[in-house]
């Protein structure tokens, strides 16, 4: 309950701060929105929501894309310019790139200083981590595959990275590169860089909700239609635009960088290429590790007491099924029941109700679902509160 | 009956109790005695049937603020469950006004506040609803929240 008293470091008073403010910051929005439509609590949703428009631009896309250094362009401009739509799809697919990062980015922060990601919450916590890294990956692929002058000098920084890295970095140029220098080949391998991680992420995704059941895939009605339309006026407004075609020669001259993919780039002003790189790394491996050290506060100080795994009390389960629909974290599955049960209720069951532990949370809306009392949870047994309700209505 | 006993239940993570409780009971509202669960959904609606058999006049739950549930599910399920256990209460004869689910996250303590004193208020009102069986009125919404 209390989550904000008896902080003892100060790195759980900064966080506590944090889960303060998002608070405050849904208590406001509520003001604006009725809780269900709160975008906060959508912001996975919105995610997944860009990611299928990405999809589906990203095909229409793939149709006029030529992946060659000559050729790139050019198409790019021919979809811009001469394919009926072609220019606003495209900055479709730019925007909701955009979307996506920033969606991405609140669902992250957001459901770490709500602590979120803790316990068994780790598993969509770590799938997240790398489908930010391989959404950053496809992003940056994404700048290059337009070949003009911002992709290539984007290009020449990449390399540097990869050429810092020790040992592996000048193998890992030449397969990037296919071939010792930028050749025929490098738009190709970028190409694939840019769609087969993209496919990749339904995979993640699929690791990402393995453990939640009924996840929150979209967002409500309207977020939907406001979002698609909102990806559609700015497109329509301020196309995506190219900058010159890259050249052999041409000099680096200003372009617009976009933020949320380019800030490893930007970095590389002030930052050697190694040194970027290990920052990445360092930060990859730190989220990895969030949810094993960033705990503010220890369970018994946050005033919440330790419930324990959910438990079957077999001779009562009647095999119905409720508390394997209202479990949200696929902790129950049913199993073809070994024997009859002992009441009679249960007498003529064929399923029976087991809980994987490792999955249990410890919540207890099982309790609430099993209609047979059938289920307890070792630190709050029905009997307890019913002991309690007992006390609440005398006197 | 003009301090109806009422039984809440309330969920761990969502409204910060502490500073409202005197011992199980709200210290402002001392005819209201607090039962903490783990999870809104952790409450059997069975058990509200029975607190309202065993003499309480009114029972509420309270869960986070809908979309907002720590376990994602257990306020939504526990919303369905209310409703449900409300129109049973009405074939049983008994005003499905006693039962009421609130949501309230960890800081909206005056919110909580005002909701329960108007809880509280109402079954006032009704005082001598319990004997009287309530005619088979429309079943009153799930407390007063959105
Ligand atoms: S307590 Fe029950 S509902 Fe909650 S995670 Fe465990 S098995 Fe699932
Ligand atoms: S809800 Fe209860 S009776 Fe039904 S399957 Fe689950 S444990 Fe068994």
């Amino acid at each position: 309950m209390s989550t904000v008293t008896a902080d003892s470091s100060r790195y759980g008073r900064f966080m506590t701060g944090l889960l303060r403010i998002t608070l405050r910051l849904d208590t406001f929005i509520h003001t604006l929105y009725p809780t269900d439509f709160n975008p906060l609590y959508y912001t996975g949703g919105l995610s997944n929501l860009f990611l299928f428009i990405l999809v589906l631009s990203g095909i229409f896309l793939f149709f006029y894309y030529e992946a060659s250094l000559a050729a790139a362009f050019e198409s790019v401009r021919y979809i811009s310019d001469e394919v009926p739509y072609g220019g606003i799809i495209r900055g479709v697919h730019r925007y909701a790139a955009d979307g996506f990062i920033v969606a991405i980015l609140l669902h992250l922060f957001r459901n770490w200083f709500t602590d979120r990601h803790l316990f068994s919450r780790d598993n969509p916590w770590i799938s997240g981590m790398f489908l930010l890294l391989f959404g950053g990956l496809i992003g940056f692929t994404g700048y290059q595959l337009v070949w003009d002058e911002r992709a290539q000098v984007l290009t020449t920084m990449f390399l540097a990275m990869l050429r810092s890295i020790p040992l592996a970095g000048d193998g890992l140029a030449k397969i990037f590169m296919g071939g010792v220098g930028i050749g025929e080949g490098t738009l190709v391998r970028i190409l694939f860089l840019h769609i087969v991680p993209a496919s990749t992420l339904y995979v993640m995704l699929w690791w990402h909700y393995l453990r939640l059941r009924h996840p929150k895939v979209w967002p409500p009605g309207v977020w939907v239609l406001l979002v698609v339309g909102l990806v559609f006026l700015l497109a329509g407004v301020i196309p995506a635009t190219s900058g010159q075609p890259a050249t052999p020669a041409a000099r680096p001259t200003s372009f617009p960088m976009d933020v949320f993919f380019m800030v490893p780039f930007w970095l590389l002003n002030w930052l050697s290429p190694g040194a970027v790189v290990v920052l990445g790394v360092l930060l990859f491996v730190g989220g990895l590790a969030v949810p094993y050290f960033s705990r503010r506060e220890t369970a018994p100080q946050m005033g919440v007491r330790h419930a324990g795994v959910a438990q079957v009390i077999d001779g009562n389960c009647t095999g119905c099924e409720l508390c394997y629909f209202d479990c949200p974290y696929n902790a129950i599955v049913m199993v073809p029941s070994p024997g009859p049960g002992l009441s009679k209720a249960a007498a003529n069951r064929t399923l029976l109700a087991v809980i994987l532990e490792s999955r249990c949370v410890e919540c207890g809306i099982c309790i609430g679902a099993c209609p047979f009392e059938a289920l307890e949870l070792p630190k709050f047994m029905e009997r307890d509160v019913r002991i309690e309700i007992a006390q609440a209505v005398q006197a | 009956m003009t301090n109806p006993k009422i039984v809440g239940f309330v969920c761990d993570w969502s409204v910060e109790l502490a500073p409202l409780l005197n011992g199980n009971r709200l210290r402002d509202l001392p005819n209201v005695y607090v039962i903490r669960v783990p999870c809104s959904g952790f409450v059997r609606p069975g058990w509200l049937e029975d607190a309202l058999n065993q003499g309480a006049a009114g029972v509420f739950v309270t869960g986070c603020p809908y979309g907002d549930c720590l376990n994602r599910e257990g306020n939504f399920l526990m919303r369905d469950r209310v409703d449900q256990q409300q129109r049973r209460l009405q074939r049983r004869r008994i005003d499905p006004a006693r039962l009421a689910m609130f949501a309230h996250g960890l800081h909206d303590r005056e919110a909580f506040m005002a909701e329960v004193r108007v809880f509280s208020d109402r079954l006032a009102a009704m005082a001598g609803g319990q004997a009287t069986p309530a005619p088979a009125t429309e079943p009153a919404p799930a407390g007063g929240s959105p």
